[in-house]
C-alpha cells in the first residue's frame, strides 16, 4: 500500500528567495519537525520520498504550488496538513492534500502549463490601451529569439511556441502582464524570459522591477493537477 | 527600504542570505526591548550560520525579556556593490533595521582573514570605524572570539572586547549597558563601567609604546581599569543556556545540522594550538544532559544529522554512551551522527564504525608531523603505529577515502620531516592497496597548512617560515605526492603569512587594516577574492612589509604585544613548554589525572570538569 499525498501549497514572501533545492530541505525539514512517518528511498544515501511538480524560479513566489509526498503509514490528510504547517516557516503554506489513490501519473510528468502573473508600477506613458496592442504586436511575431545561458555560452532559443496566452491590464497605478506558459516539458519558458523579449521593443519597462506570482499549475486540457483522482 | 530592497534581492547572487525568516529565527518586538543588540559575523551568512557561538549568544540574548538579538553577516562583493549604489546600509535580518540603529553591535573574531569584513561592515553601516570618532548614539562596538586574544591590530576600531566564553560575559555587558542608560551616562563612563566587568578589555584605557621590532616598550593602563585583563570561563557546562531551538537555515551552509557541544576545551596540549590555551580547562557535559538535548534538538529543527562537537570528541568520556544513546534512538528516523574530529587512533575508528552504518564519506585525521621527533615537538600524542592501526581499520571497515592532515613550517622542521609526510601518505595507500575492497576508488588526500605562530601558545615566541621556504616546501611535497590514488592539497602561503602577522601584531597594524580595507581588499579568507598585492601596498604605505611580524623571533624576556591578556595559562607554563618542545620531550594531557601545572584551574579558581563528577587536582604552582 502506497501512501502518497498530493499537496498543494503557498511559496510567498521571504520563501520567494528560496531555491528549489532549498524548498526539499525546507519540506523535509518541516514534515520531520511535524512527525511525519516520511518514507525514504533504498539505498546508502536514503531520502524522503518528495517530488515536486516544476521548480520555481528563484524571487517568483507561487501560490498554487504541487508536491506529492510518500508516507510510510496512512493519515488523514486534514491532518497532515494540518501538522505540517505548524511546522513550515511563514512563507510556506499547505492549502490541501489529498490522497493519491491508484497509478497516478506523476506530477512531473503531469504539469504541462502554468500562469503568471507580473505586476510592476505602471509609468505615465503607458495606459491600458498601449499596453494591450503592444502585447498584441508582440504576440504577432512567428518567433521570438531570447539568448539563453548555458554552461558553454549563450544559444539562441525560440519561446514562442511556449507562450500560451499573453495579456495585461491596468489598476490605478499598477501594470499588469498576465501570462500562460508551458512548462515542464522541452518548450519550457520561463516568466522573466517572456519579460525580457517583451521590454525590448514593446514595452519600455525595467524587468527587475516586476514581482512575479505563479498563480496555477496545471495538466494538459488546462485540467487541475488534483485531476486524476 | 524595503522595495529598494526588494529589487536588488532580484539581481543578487542567493539572495536567502539576506532575507532571514529561517525556522526558529526570533523576532521580537523592536520598542518592547530596552537594549538592542546586533550579532555581526564578518563573513557570508553560510559560514556565520555555522558557528555554534552565533546560536548560543543568539539564545542567551533573546531569553531576556529586556533584550533582542538580531543577526548580520557580511554582504557578499555583489550586494554590496549594488547596496551601495543604491544608498542602503547594512541592515539586520529580522527587522531589517539599519545595523546603526542598534545599541550594541558585537562582532565575532573567528578568523584574522575577516578582519577587512569588520571594518567594511561598519562603514557599510555608517558607523564611524575608529572608536575614538564615535559619538553618544552611535552603538557600542565590542567584539570576541578566539581572536580576541591578540586583537590589537583592532584596537582603534572596537570599543570594547570580550574575553573567553561569551555566555559568561554578554549578559554583564548588557547590564552595565542598560544601568549606564538609564543613568545617562557618558560613552566614556560607560566604557569605564565595562573596563570593570571581568573578561572585557577596552582598549582606550590602555596605551603602548612599542620597540622596533614590534615587542612592548612601554606600557601604561588607565589607573581605574585592571593592568592584565582575564579571560571569563562556565564553570558548569551542564547548567549553561544551551541553544536547542537553533536557527535552521534555509539554504545550504557549511555545517549544515545539529550542532550538539560535547564539552569544552581539550587539554592534549598540541603546542602550537591556540584553541588548546583558550579553551582551557576541559569541562564534559553529562551524557544524560547531552541526551535530553539531542531531543529537543531533533524535535525543534528537523535536521537528519547529529554532529557531537567539541575539539576533539573521541577524547569525551561519555562518547560510546552518547553515541549509543543516539543510534538507538533516531537510527529508525534516519538521522545520522557525525564526529568532526576523530582523533588518529584505533578507538575513533571503531566509533566512526558505529555511528557511519548508513553514509561512507571519507575519514580524516591529522597526524600534523610527519616524524615522530616532530610529533613530540609539538606534542602531538599520536603515533605512526595510532595512525596505521585507524587507517587499517577503516579501510577493513569499508572506507576507501583517508585525509591526512599536516602541518608545514613547523619549529625545527628538516627534509626529513617532509619526507616523513611522503612516507606516511605512501604507507597509508600501501595499506589500502593490501585491504581495501574498493581499490578503484582508493584515495589518500593530504592537506598541508602552514604553521602559523599564535599568540598563547607555547610557539607564540616562533618564527613562521618565508614565503620562499614555505613555497619550496609545498613544492617539494607536490612532487612526491602525486600518482594513482595520492592528491595533495595546500594552501596559499601569502594568506597564511598575513593571518601570522595579524595574528601576532600589535596596534601599528590598524593602519595597515584600514588602507588595506580602502584599497578595496574584503573577503581575504577566499581565494576568489584575495588580492596579495593590495596587502603589499598596504603595508608599503607605513613603510613596512608584509612578514614582517610573521617572520620575527620572540624572546623570553620580551613583553609581546598581548602579553595584558591572560588567557589562565601562565606565561612560565608556555616559556617551559616551549623549551620541552625545543628537547623534544612530550607533556601528558591532565585528562589521565597527571596536572603538568599550566595554572589555568588555581588562576581562573576553576576545575576540569569530567563525566560522572570527576575532576583532576591541579597543582598549585609547579614553577
Ligand atoms: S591546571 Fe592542571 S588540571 Fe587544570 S587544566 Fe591546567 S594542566 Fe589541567
Amino acid at each position: 500500500m502506497l501512501n502518497l499525498y498530493r499537496i498543494c501549497y503557498k511559496k510567498v514572501g521571504p520563501m520567494r528567495y528560496i531555491s528549489h533545492l532549498d524548498l526539499l530541505r525546507t519540506m523535509e525539514r518541516g514534515s520531520r519537525r511535524a512527525r511525519l512517518p516520511l518514507a525514504f528511498t533504498q539505498g546508502f544515501n536514503p531520502h524522503p520520498r518528495i517530488s515536486f511538480a516544476a521548480p520555481l524560479p528563484v524571487g517568483v513566489q507561487g501560490e498554487d504550488e504541487y508536491m506529492d509526498l510518500e508516507l510510510e503509514s496512512p493519515m488523514q490528510a486534514p491532518v497532515l496538513v494540518e501538522r505540517l504547517n505548524t511546522c513550515l516557516p511563514y512563507g510556506l503554506e499547505i492549502l490541501e492534500a489529498r490522497e493519491v489513490k491508484g497509478a497516478a501519473p506523476s506530477l512531473m510528468g503531469m504539469v504541462e502549463q502554468a500562469t503568471y502573473a507580473a505586476v510592476t508600477i505602471r509609468p505615465a506613458d503607458i495606459n491600458e490601451k498601449s499596453l494591450i496592442s503592444s502585447i498584441k504586436a508582440f504576440m504577432e511575431q512567428q518567433e521570438v529569439i531570447i539568448d539563453k545561458k548555458t554552461k558553454k555560452g549563450t544559444k539562441a532559443k525560440d519561446i514562442r511556441p511556449g507562450i500560451v496566452k499573453l495579456s495585461g491590464d491596468s489598476k490605478e497605478d499598477r501594470l499588469f502582464i498576465y501570462m500562460t506558459l508551458k512548462t515542464g516539458s522541452r518548450e519550457n519558458v520561463r516568466p522573466e524570459e517572456v519579460l525580457r523579449a517583451l521590454v525590448k521593443g514593446y514595452l519600455p519597462l525595467n524587468v527587475e522591477e516586476f514581482r512575479i506570482t505563479r498563480t496555477g499549475l496545471y495538466a494538459a486540457g488546462e485540467r487541475t493537477l488534483f485531476a486524476e483522482f | 527600504m524595503e522595495q529598494l530592497l526588494e529589487r536588488i534581492l532580484a539581481t543578487v547572487e542567493k539572495p536567502s542570505r539576506y532575507v532571514g525568516g529561517e525556522w526558529n529565527s526570533i523576532s521580537k518586538k523592536w520598542d518592547q526591548a530596552e537594549v538592542k543588540m546586533a550579532f555581526a559575523f564578518p563573513d557570508v551568512y553560510e559560514v556565520g550560520m555555522s558557528h555554534l557561538g552565533m546560536q548560543i549568544l543568539y539564545k542567551v540574548v533573546n531569553d531576556r525579556p529586556d533584550a533582542l538579538m538580531e543577526r548580520v553577516f557580511a554582504p557578499w562583493v555583489d550586494m554590496e556593490e549594488k547596496m551601495r549604489a543604491a544608498g542602503l546600509p547594512l541592515f539586520s535580518l529580522e527587522s531589517r533595521r539599519p545595523l546603526a540603529e542598534f545599541d550594541v553591535v558585537g562582532f565575532t573574531l573567528q578568523y584574522e582573514m575577516s578582519f577587512t569584513n569588520i571594518l567594511n561592515m561598519l562603514d557599510m553601516a555608517g558607523i564611524p570605524m575608529r572608536s575614538s570618532d564615535r559619538k553618544g548614539d552611535n552603538p557600542l562596538v565590542i567584539a570576541g572570539g578566539p581572536c580576541g586574544f591578540n586583537p590589537e591590530p583592532l584596537a582603534p576600531f572596537i570599543d570594547a572586547f570580550v574575553l573567553g566564553e561569551g555566555e559568561e560575559v554578554i549578559n554583564a555587558v548588557l547590564d552595565v549597558y542598560l544601568a549606564q542608560k538609564q543613568q545617562q551616562c557618558s560613552r566614556r563612563d560607560t566604557l569605564s563601567a565595562l573596563a570593570g566587568v571581568e573578561g572585557i578589555y577596552v582598549p582606550a584605557f590602555y596605551q603602548f609604546e612599542y620597540k622596533q621590532d614590534g615587542t612592548v616598550k612601554e606600557f601604561k593602563s588607565d589607573s581605574h581599569v585592571p593592568p592584565v585583563v582575564k579571560k571569563r570561563v562556565v564553570v558548569d557546562v551542564n547548567d549553561v543556556p544551551f541553544p536547542t531551538r537553533p536557527i535552521v537555515p534555509h539554504t545550504d551552509v557549511v555545517h549544515d545540522r545539529m550542532m550538539l557541544e560535547v564539552m569544552r576545551g581539550c587539554t592534549r596540549g598540541c603546542r602550537f594550538c591556540q584553541a588548546g590555551t583558550i579553551y582551557r580547562p576541559v569541562r564534559e557535559k553529562d551524557p544524560e544532559n547531552l541526551l535530553a538535548q539531542a531531543e529537543e534538538l531533533v524535535r525543534s529543527t528537523g535536521w537528519d544529522e547529529i554532529s557531537l562537537t567539541s575539539l576533539s570528541s573521541s577524547d569525551y568520556s561519555g562518547i560510546s554512551e552518547v553515541i549509543g544513546g543516539l543510534v538507538d534512538r533516531y537510527s529508525s528516523e534516519r538521522i545520522n551522527v557525525a564526529l568532526p574530529s576523530l582523533r588518529a587512533d584505533a578507538f575513533s575508528v571503531e566509533l566512526a564504525k558505529e555511528v557511519q552504518r548508513v553514509r561512507r564519506s571519507s575519514l580524516t585525521f591529522a597526524p600534523e608531523a610527519g616524524t615522530q621527533r616532530l610529533r613530540d615537538v609539538i606534542n602531538k600524542g599520536v603515533t605512526e603505529e595510532n595512525l596505521m592501526e585507524a587507517v587499517t581499520s577503516a579501510f577493513k571497515a569499508g572506507w576507501s577515502s583517508v585525509k591526512l592532515y599536516f602541518m608545514i613550517g613547523l619549529p625545527s622542521e628538516t627534509e626529513a620531516d617532509l619526507e616523513g609526510i611522503v612516507s606516511l601518505a605512501r604507507r597509508v595507500l600501501e595499506a589500502g592497496r593490501n585491504i581495501s575492497r574498493s581499490k578503484g576508488r582508493l584515495r589518500v588526500t593530504v592537506s598541508a597548512s602552514s604553521f602559523v605562530p599564535k599568540s598563547h601558545t607555547p610557539f607564540q615566541w616562533e618564527p613562521q617560515d618565508s614565503l620562499i621556504e614555505l613555497q619550496e616546501k609545498q613544492r617539494f611535497l607536490k612532487q612526491r605526492i602525486k600518482g594513482k590514488g595520492l592528491t595533495f592539497n595546500w594552501h596559499e602561503g601569502q594568506v597564511s603569512m598575513l593571518e601570522a602577522d595579524l595574528a601576532r601584531g600589535n596596534r601599528d597594524l590598524a593602519p595597515v587594516l584600514e588602507r588595506a580595507w580602502a584599497l578595496g581588499c574584503r573577503f581575504d579568507g577566499w581565494s576568489e577574492c584575495f588580492d596579495f598585492s593590495k596587502w603589499e601596498k598596504a603595508f608599503e604605505c607605513f613603510g613596512i612589509k608584509p612578514g614582517d611580524y610573521a617572520l620575527r623571533r620572540y624572546s623570553h624576556e620580551d613583553v609581546l604585544p598581548w602579553d595584558h591578556l591572560d588567557a589562565g595559562v601562565s606565561k612560565k607554563y608556555l616559556t617551559l613548554e616551549h623549551k620541552r618542545a625545543l628537547d623534544g620531550v612530550p607533556t601528558v594531557d591532565c585528562r589521565g589525572g597527571k596536572c603538568p601545572g599550566c595554572g589555568i584551574c588555581p588562576s581562573l579558581e576553576i576545575n576540569t570538569q569530567l563525566v560522572g563528577g570527576k575532576s583532576v587536582e591541579p597543582v598549585q604552582d609547579l614553577l
